[in-house]
């Protein structure tokens, strides 16, 4: 399947939420006690059972208000922090360019919540699993609109072929730009490039994101040096007790037995 | 037994050298178990081809809990023999594994050629020689790092995330250098020709008078003094 992606123009969203009143049907994710946190958003972060939810932030210039809303959501990275941390090969990419958790394979283990950089997936302490987004792609995979984009009635969403809609996203950008002149295109290089891309109305930084986001130096550290280094360091031992074992027995030092013989003075 | 504790370190009899107490050989029985459960469970978490072997222990989440069981013992289990009993011996090993005199360092640089079996010359060494002290040195940085990192694991949710993403690397680092270690450590002390007398001194306290003499002269020299005095 071609590379999807889901626009997000933000200058076009109400803040109604049906996105994530959609999702949370179609996924079949229990309703939980909501309060509002921040100005009008409801939910503080993702949990294990709301896998999307709207942000708030309120912006003032003078006297005038008005509010930063996104969608908030797994954004579906093409070089995804949580893959790489993930240690039971539970988290995996489709061609279609979606990050997806194998229930059946994930353990629990939270590498990959921790490491993400924007706090996506969450550990679900009684099941054991991490949940986060599917991109619907039990829905996009049978051709059909990510539920979200489904309901969105202002058009805020859109959903259809990345390179179709990431041209498309740079035309509405330079409209945009005309009223909010911070405006930017959020997750076309970010993390190798986003499915879930984002015309944001100001900096990353406005909304609570990483201008830059990258993988932890940690998690680099962790899977390309610490691991590949210290597996050879572990068969390097082995080896050398091999070799050592082949020394001492060509040398003739396991000959015939003495009692308490030091083998050197 | 209770004739054994009355025995002091060094004592020799019968051809024999008392080279360790009943309190440092549970620490260390202590810490071979407790270490040896801890790599295995957590094989389980390290990486996915180790899933099915978690079905000895009743899967891959009694592992877990199993993992998190033994760091307490692991970490409190041996902490405490450096206070409670004759834990002198404890600080003494502690002290001399952060020493190393000029005799160690000759050791160490035999030590290659020792342990693929050649020979080569070194000083009179003392009751660690200069390659137990890096045994001791990687498993006791190894177990303070571990012991760390996995705190922070543990209880992720109270520390912040920049320093979770370090407990990681490093959780594994100290498990890979001690599990190299250990390797090495094994041989030294059940298949080399030369030092496997030693593991008499670990499973009874005793190791051969002359094994005492050939490889810890100092300490010997020391013990058999002591002995005179005593009498």
């Amino acid at each position: 399947m071609t590379r999807k992606m889901v626009l997000a123009d933000t200058s076009k969203c109400t803040g109604c939420k049906a996105c994530t009143v959609a999702c949370k049907e179609w996924n079949q994710l229990p309703a939980e006690k909501t309060q509002l946190v921040r100005s009008y958003q409801s939910m503080r972060t993702f949990t294990p059972d709301t896998w999307t939810f709207v942000s708030f932030d309120e912006n003032y210039s003078g006297s005038q208000m008005h509010w930063l809303m996104r969608k908030a959501q797994c954004f579906h990275c093409a070089d995804p922090a949580c893959l790489k941390a993930c240690t039971s090969k539970a988290i995996s990419k489709t061609g279609s360019g979606y990050v997806v958790i194998d229930a059946d394979l994930c353990i629990g283990c939270g590498y990959c919540a921790e490491n993400c950089p924007f706090g996506v997936p969450k550990v679900d302490d009684q099941k054991k699993k991490a949940f986060k987004c599917t991109g619907c792609i039990d829905r996009v995979e049978n051709n059909l609109k990510p539920m979200c984009v489904q309901t969105c009635q202002t058009g805020a969403l859109e959903f259809g072929e990345r390179d179709e809609l990431m041209a498309k996203a740079k035309k509405r950008l330079a409209e945009v730009k005309g009223k909010y002149p911070k405006a930017l295109l959020y997750g076309e290089k970010e993390m190798g490039g986003m499915t879930h891309s984002y015309i944001l109305l100001d900096s990353p930084e406005a909304y609570g994101l990483p201008s830059n986001p990258a993988a932890p130096l940690a998690l680099t550290l962790w899977k390309d040096i610490i691991r590949p280094v210290g597996t050879v360091a572990v068969g390097g031992a082995a080896a050398a007790v091999v070799f050592g074992i082949l020394g001492n027995a060509l040398r003739g030092n396991y000959g015939p037995p003495e009692s308490g013989k030091g083998g050197k003075e | 037994m209770a004739v054994e504790r009355l025995k002091v370190e060094g004592q020799v009899a019968e051809g024999k050298v008392l080279r360790f107490t009943g309190g440092e050989r549970f620490s260390h029985w202590l810490h071979v178990v407790s270490f040896f459960m801890l790599l295995f469970t957590g094989l389980g978490v390290f990486t996915a081809g180790f899933h099915p072997l978690m079905s000895l222990v009743g899967g891959l989440q009694i592992a877990r809990l199993i993992h998190r069981v033994v760091a307490v013992i692991f970490v409190l289990g041996a902490g405490a023999m450096f206070f409670i009993g004759d834990s002198r011996y404890h600080r003494d090993w502690l002290r001399s594994a952060f020493s190393f005199s000029e005799a160690d360092k000759k050791h160490i640089k035999a030590f290659t050629a020792e342990f693929f079996g050649g020979h080569a010359a070194y000083p009179p060494q003392d009751k660690y020689n200069g390659g137990e002290k890096i045994n001791s040195l990687l498993t006791i940085c190894g177990s303070a790092v571990i012991t760390v990192s996995g705190l922070v694991m543990w209880f992720a949710p109270n520390f912040p995330a920049g320093l979770v993403d370090w407990a990681y690397p490093l959780h594994d680092l100290a498990m890979f250098v001690m599990t190299a270690a250990v390797i090495g450590h094994i041989y030294l002390s059940l298949i080399h020709p030369g030092s496997r007398a030693s593991i008499s001194g670990m499973l009874t306290g005793y190791v051969p008078e002359d094994f005492a003499k050939a490889h810890h002269a100092v300490w010997y020299e020391q013990a058999a003094e002591n002995k005179s005095v005593a009498k």
